[in-house]
């Protein structure tokens, strides 16, 4: 499942914010940027209200850097996370190309933050708190592929309303969070990254040379011994020969 | 008589990087990371994960490469430094483990990625990795325990599977000193063009060699004025040459990456960036390479000790520069006093429990060491050489300030941004589906009932934000917030009707006011 963020429709009330936090217990304040206690937010760029959470990409990085796997990509598309595994390395925070997951700095028990899209709710069959508390239907819950043809349609049917861009699309190898925008998505803060390949392709293709280099490395480690063990055994074989040689040698005159 | 004096004073610097390493960690353990560390959400790793974890790791790099040198190629000559550099590698990994305490917010939860899968992790991987190489590092220290104990039998054992446990440890490293790199291929916008490169694993293993075989010289050349043990001319010579040609494959291969991928050109872009590459590079492999190469064979120790020093510091600014200086965000971050404080905690822990080791086992095969008293004693601390290198860093930092930041240099090239303006007026569109008005009866000697409108409301505020209001002062339960009773509505609408913000007040004893909200019946 999915967002459809149509940012012409906006009009930054925050009761998106509000819902988020009354839904998942949050505490007021800090509502300027995403945080510990705050999922989802309006960023206002001049005229234009931006609304961020985390964008539930199809393939996360987060989830592939995990080492402990406590983030977990679910078959509602919802990226959640179990807490009782994390370990806090924060690679998860490193990770995210959109610097989403948020960590609970001054906490002895720390656990890292971040929008859930609601999993509790979706398993109810509810939509997440944010696109039902919207009240312009600037953010609209539903399927991936459907939202993207409804997102098609908007821009095909409003000549001049939006840029020509559905963001989310292709950014980071797709995410479940699509944005529409009267102006460049550059304009308004929005990370410009790779859409050509999914972040943990990048170690992935790394990683996955794993049992070649432990078979090969480890075939040719031995090899190198054999070749070199050979050499000194012949060396002592040849030195010792040669040293009962010039025995016998030595002898000889006797 | 001098020497005994010096003593004393060390041992009172000793205890004091411990006491003070041991209070920043008290504050990390009873306050949580961001009482004792300046890491925050835009910057999630920083010095720990910076020269703990990296830098650690890779100067352990010795014990690998040594081990395989002396038992796979059976290059026997270079049998004396096995033993040291082992004993290195595996205190440094002790030392790794016991700092990733300090780093991850839930320490007790560290064992958790060996019960709890994810392949695809290469943090996972690092996590086996470097259990799996602790393990086979004590396999490998353990007869120097079983020398001492005297146990023929359990020594034989491990004589017995000495060559694959060696090759075991090769395989390991090469995997983990690699994915210490593999790590930041997942961060390729955070990541400066300098150090971001799909080969990033290749130089992690490439520096490590090179870093680890100059720490075993500057081991030598330190264990020769503390143990009065010193390495044959001949076996660091060797090391000096392979250190060389290491060296100069990497330099080559750092170059002719940046060259194909198109981004040579950012180190000649005046930057903070581009001083740290020159350097890394510079100061920390070219220097020291073209020193080594034109000393020749008759170097001297002194100065090879140098020239291995130089060899080192470039190896740990390449890893902060790839952890720290070169990611985004860097103005951000700055350590703070306790992550210092605790890393020379470690450090300082390590050299101590070196001497210990040292004097418990017998690490330097005396036969093989040229006796005490052979070597001419040069000084009790290398101080030229160790200034040389401070004073480098301090230099560094200066310049690195003077030049301009990443985020001002990506500022300039970024266009201004056009002039956004509202594509919605909330109160002229349809579509908009605003909150109703809401009437609120009266108690008992009330003036009678209010009608609450939002919309006026909304018209009324500059921004247009429900939680203005329903954050805090109306509740968050903004579907049927208002649970108030009586007088409660006074308090919270007079949080803006207060005569100020909002001109009307209910706060009027004239009671003039009452009648703008209330209507009588």
């Amino acid at each position: 499942m999915a967002f459809l963020i149509d940012l012409t429709k906006c009009i930054g009330c925050e009761a998106c914010t509000l819902a988020c936090k009354q839904e998942n217990g949050l505490p007021p304040g800090a509502t300027d940027k995403l945080s510990a206690v705050t999922w989802t937010v309006i960023q206002r760029h001049g005229g234009v209200n931006v609304k961020l959470q985390c964008n539930h990409c199809v393939d996360p990085a987060c989830v592939s850097v995990c080492p402990v796997a406590a983030l977990e990509k679910t078959d509602l598309e919802a990226v959640i996370y179990h807490e009782d595994r994390c370990i806090g390395c924060r690679y998860c925070i490193m990770a995210c190309p959109f610097s989403v997951p948020k960590y609970e700095w001054y906490s002895t028990q720390p656990r890292v933050r971040k929008c859930t899209h609601c999993f509790p709710r979706l398993g109810r069959g509810e939509e997440p708190a944010c696109t039902a508390a919207c009240p312009t239907g600037a953010a609209k819950y539903g399927k991936r592929e459907e939202l993207i043809e409804e997102a098609k349609k908007r821009i095909e049917d409003n000549p001049g309303r939006y840029v020509d861009h559905i963001y989310g699309l292709t950014e980071a190898g797709g995410t479940c969070a699509l944005y529409l925008s009267a102006v460049p998505f550059a304009d308004l803060g929005f990370a410009t990254i790779r859409t050509d390949t999914t972040y943990p392709h990048l170690t992935w293709n790394v990683l996955r040379q794993l049992p070649s280099v432990v078979s090969v490395g480890g075939v040719g480690l031995a090899g190198l011994w054999w070749i070199t063990h050979r050499r000194m055994e012949l060396a002592e074989e040849r030195a010792h020969q040669a040293a009962k040689r010039t025995e016998s040698e030595e002898e000889k005159p006797k | 008589m001098k020497r005994l004096a010096e003593i004393p004073r060390w041992w009172a610097f000793t205890a004091l990087i411990l006491l003070v390493g041991a209070y920043a960690m008290w504050i990390r353990f009873t306050q949580g990371l961001g009482a004792a560390s300046n890491l925050h959400d835009g910057f999630p790793w920083g010095f720990w994960v910076g020269m703990d974890v990296l830098v650690g790791v890779g100067l352990a790099a010795g014990g690998f490469t040594i081990a395989a040198t002396v038992y796979v190629l059976n290059l026997k000559k270079y049998e004396p430094v096995s033993r040291p550099s082992l004993l290195t590698a595996f205190l440094g990994y002790l030392l790794v483990s016991a700092a990733l305490l300090v780093d991850i917010g839930r320490p007790l939860r560290l064992y958790h990625p060996l019960i709890m899968w994810n392949p695809r992790s290469v943090m996972f991987e690092v996590a086996w990795c470097v259990t799996l190489y602790t393990t086979v590092l004590a396999l490998e220290f353990s007869p120097l325990v079983f020398e001492k104990l005297g146990w023929r039998w359990p020594l034989k054992a491990i004589r017995a599977i000495y060559l694959p446990l060696v090759i075991a440890g090769v395989l390991l490293s090469t995997l983990h000193q690699s994915s210490l790199g593999t790590l930041f291929l997942i961060v390729p916008e955070k990541l400066h063009g300098l150090w971001y490169s799909p080969v990033l694993p290749a130089f992690f293993f490439v520096s490590a060699i090179a870093a680890g075989l100059s720490m075993t010289i500057v081991e030598s050349f330190v264990s020769s004025r503390v143990f009065s043990r010193r390495l044959e001319h001949d076996v660091l010579l060797g090391l000096a040459r392979a250190t060389v040609v290491i060296l100069a494959v990497y330099v080559t291969w750092r170059f002719t990456d940046l060259a194909t991928r198109g981004n040579l050109h950012l180190a000649f872009q005046y930057s903070q960036q581009s001083v740290l590459f020159w350097a890394e590079i510079g100061f920390g492999a070219v220097l020291p390479l073209l020193l080594m190469l034109a000393s020749g064979d008759r170097i001297k120790e002194r100065n090879l000790f140098f020239y291995a020093l130089l060899v080192v510091a470039g190896f740990v600014l390449n890893r902060v520069n790839v952890s720290m200086t070169g990611m985004r965000n860097i103005e951000t971050y700055f350590p703070k006093w306790s992550e210092v404080a605790i890393t020379l905690f470690f450090v300082v822990a390590g050299v101590v429990l070196f001497g210990l080791a040292v004097r418990q086992f017998d690490v330097f095969a005396k036969s093989e060491y040229v006796e005490p008293g052979t070597t001419p004693r040069m000084g009790w601390f290398p101080k030229g050489s160790l200034l040389a290198v401070a004073a480098f860093f301090v230099a560094l930092v200066l310049l690195v300030r003077a030049a301009p930041s990443r985020s001002e240099l990506e500022a300039r090239l970024r266009p201004a941004p056009s002039q956004l303006a509202m594509q919605v007026e909330p109160l002229g569109d349809p579509t908009v589906n605003l909150p109703r008005d809401l009437t609120i009866e009266g108690s008992a000697n009330s003036p009678g009932k209010v009608v609450f409108s939002h919309a006026n409301h909304i018209a009324m505020q500059e921004k247009v934000s429900c939680l203005e209001c329903h954050e805090r002062t109306f509740g968050m339960g903004f579907a049927h917030s208002p649970r108030l009773q009586g007088d409660q509505w006074h308090q919270a609408c007079g949080t803006c009707h207060d005569g100020k913000k909002a001109s009307t007040s209910v706060n009027d004893e004239t009671g003039e006011s009452c009648s703008t909200c209330h209507q009588s019946q």
